[in-house]
């Protein structure tokens, strides 16, 4: 018998309990004599452990599924009695309030219509870019109420988004999204210190969605040292786990997931699709690997599952780069994550990543 | 006339009849709630049911005792889990109402319940996965095996070995690959 039998023969011995107690002994001392043996061990009798009881689990499931359909059939259908709401009328004075939050909600909707026609063909009802609106309802909450006071016509405030940003250097140069520029009259940053800077784009690529940022003060610097993370030149494999830090909010917040497809929405190959939940506002956010490489930026995510996300290759951001003229975007040669642990990381990369504002 | 101690330890042990008692006895009162709280008719024989599966992995530990009855706590998973999921469908915090429960401490108390029972789940998926991963004859060896509790003689006859010793041995060669699967996936 080889020892791999053995070892199961042994474990399977162990979980039912039918091992006898010299044997038992035996088995201790052996582990307590070679770790890599005890290891081994350990595991196999968690793995049959688990397979039992999934099996059972599952058996267990079905038989509910059984009790189910039995005891459903021997209940007669109860008509479910749901409660029935006080109906408050629509006041008539409220109605000016009401035709204005109407005109704006179809204002609204129309700007979005045209929004999305104008759009290239990825930006359809099952992809939504992460850009951030941060005014709009407090703006139109505001002309309401102004309006109720003066009956003004409503004008057209300009809008602002947001988005995030992440350093190519120290020197001020960044990417974010192209579609959280585009059409910008002027872009800001904001970095960890609350200090807000000017900023320009410099190159962009419309199609893959990345736009290149260079902060107009020229003494600006995003921290004391030259970035610590570098930018996967490669694809990284299906399943690798990778996370992100962005600003839905106006914190920083940190994400989790795994590389769930090699390509990203309809199989573009410039993206990845990932498993990881991100919301209006991380757009142009880094997502890095456990070695803290950037293997892209989150562009969009798919707005009939929760969890889908979809980034950008780290590859598309430096053909762009390279692709730049007239400007020395110095990109980091070393990795000073890969050796730190997590809350490290995210300490370093904090400094490194800023909040977009756009104005339009 | 079973007292509910004895009715538990026949259900950890998957008896039809203990299910079958229990599931019934709170079935209407519990399917009510959650249709009167807006869900529909499968909706609560879902949530139901899986309040079911926790109390079975609850009974499964020897050391379990119940500090109440049956029907509160499957009555206090059922809403725990029934508004953790309408906080999924309308994305934002809901509040327990006060009122809720029977014995309000109960609904929190479920929590950490309900916590272990998700992790268990994803972990059988995971184990799970690795299964179908392993490819013939192992996948299909192995769940004959600890899903479907045939015996080696059945599954050498069904897989075509020689005998059941021949069967164990292959069965072994699975348990090691799978081992390294599962382990390996896990590890990365």
């Amino acid at each position: 018998m080889s020892i791999d039998n053995n070892i199961w023969n042994l474990a399977e011995a162990y979980v039912s309990g039918a091992l006898p107690g010299n044997e038992l002994t035996q088995l201790q001392a052996k582990m307590a004599a070679d770790p890599v043996y005890k290891a081994e061990f350990q595991e196999s009798i968690n793995m049959l452990r688990a397979l039992k009881d999934s099996g059972s689990h599952k058996n267990f499931r079905a038989m509910l599924q059984d009790v189910h359909k039995e005891t459903a059939k021997s209940q007669p259908q109860e008509t479910v009695v749901t409660p029935t709401g006080r109906t408050i009328p629509l006041k008539t004075h409220y109605w000016r309030t009401a035709a204005i939050a109407a005109g704006m909600a179809l204002l609204t909707s129309l700007s979005t219509v045209w929004a999305v026609r104008n759009m290239n063909g990825r930006m359809n009802s099952q992809y939504s870019l992460l850009r951030r609106d941060l005014e709009t309802y407090k703006r139109s909450q505001n002309q309401i109420i102004s309006n109720i006071n003066d009956q003004k016509k409503p004008a057209l405030a300009p809008a602002k988004y947001g988005g995030t940003g992440f350093a190519l250097s120290n020197d001020g140069y960044l990417v974010t999204n192209y579609h959280v520029t585009e059409g910008a009259d002027s872009v800001y940053i904001q970095t960890r210190d609350g200090q807000y800077y000017k900023a320009s784009v410099v190159g962009f690529d419309q199609k893959a969605d990345i736009a290149i940022l260079a902060v107009e003060d020229k003494s600006f610097r995003f921290g004391k040292g030259e970035i610590p993370y570098t930018f996967a030149s490669s694809k990284k494999g299906l399943g690798s786990r990778v996370y992100t830090l962005g600003f839905p909010q106006e914190d920083i917040v940190y994400n989790e997931g795994y590389i769930s497809a090699k390509n990203g929405f309809r199989g573009d190959s410039i993206q990845y699709r990932l498993e990881l939940p991100a919301n209006p506002g991380q757009s142009g956010a880094p997502v890095l690997d456990k070695d803290g490489s950037v293997i892209g930026l989150i562009t969009g995510k798919e707005s009939e599952s929760a969890g889908t996300t979809y980034a950008v290759t780290s590859k598309a951001l430096l053909d762009l780069v390279s692709n730049i003229h007239g400007h020395n975007i110095r990109l980091p040669k070393v990795n000073k994550l890969g050796k730190l642990n997590r809350e490290q990381q995210v300490q370093k990369l904090e400094v490194y990543t800023c909040s977009v504002k756009v104005y339009k | 006339m079973h007292t509910e101690e004895q009715l538990l330890t026949e259900l950890a042990a998957g008896k039809r009849s203990a299910t079958e008692l229990i599931y019934r006895q709170h079935y209407n009162t519990i399917t009510k709630w959650i249709k009167g709280n807006n869900g529909s008719e499968d909706d609560a024989s879902d949530i139901y049911q899986e309040a079911m599966v926790v109390l079975y992995e609850k009974a499964q530990n020897e050391d379990f005792r119940l500090t109440c009855k049956i029907g509160t706590y499957l009555f206090a998973i059922s809403k725990n889990l029934w508004y953790k999921k309408i906080e999924q469908y309308q994305k934002m915090p809901v509040r327990l109402p006060d009122s809720a429960g029977q014995d309000d401490r109960m609904d929190w108390a479920a929590d950490g319940d309900i916590s272990a029972h998700r992790e268990r789940e994803a972990y059988y998926t995971q184990l799970n996965a690795a299964l179908d991963k392993l490819g013939e004859p192992c996948s299909s060896l192995l769940k004959a095996f600890y899903h479907k509790d045939k015996s080696m003689q059945d599954i050498a006859a069904d897989f075509g070995y020689t005998n059941s010793e021949n069967a164990k041995t292959q069965k072994y060669k699975c348990l090691t690959r799978l081992r390294k699967l599962f382990f390996g996936a896990q590890a990365k």
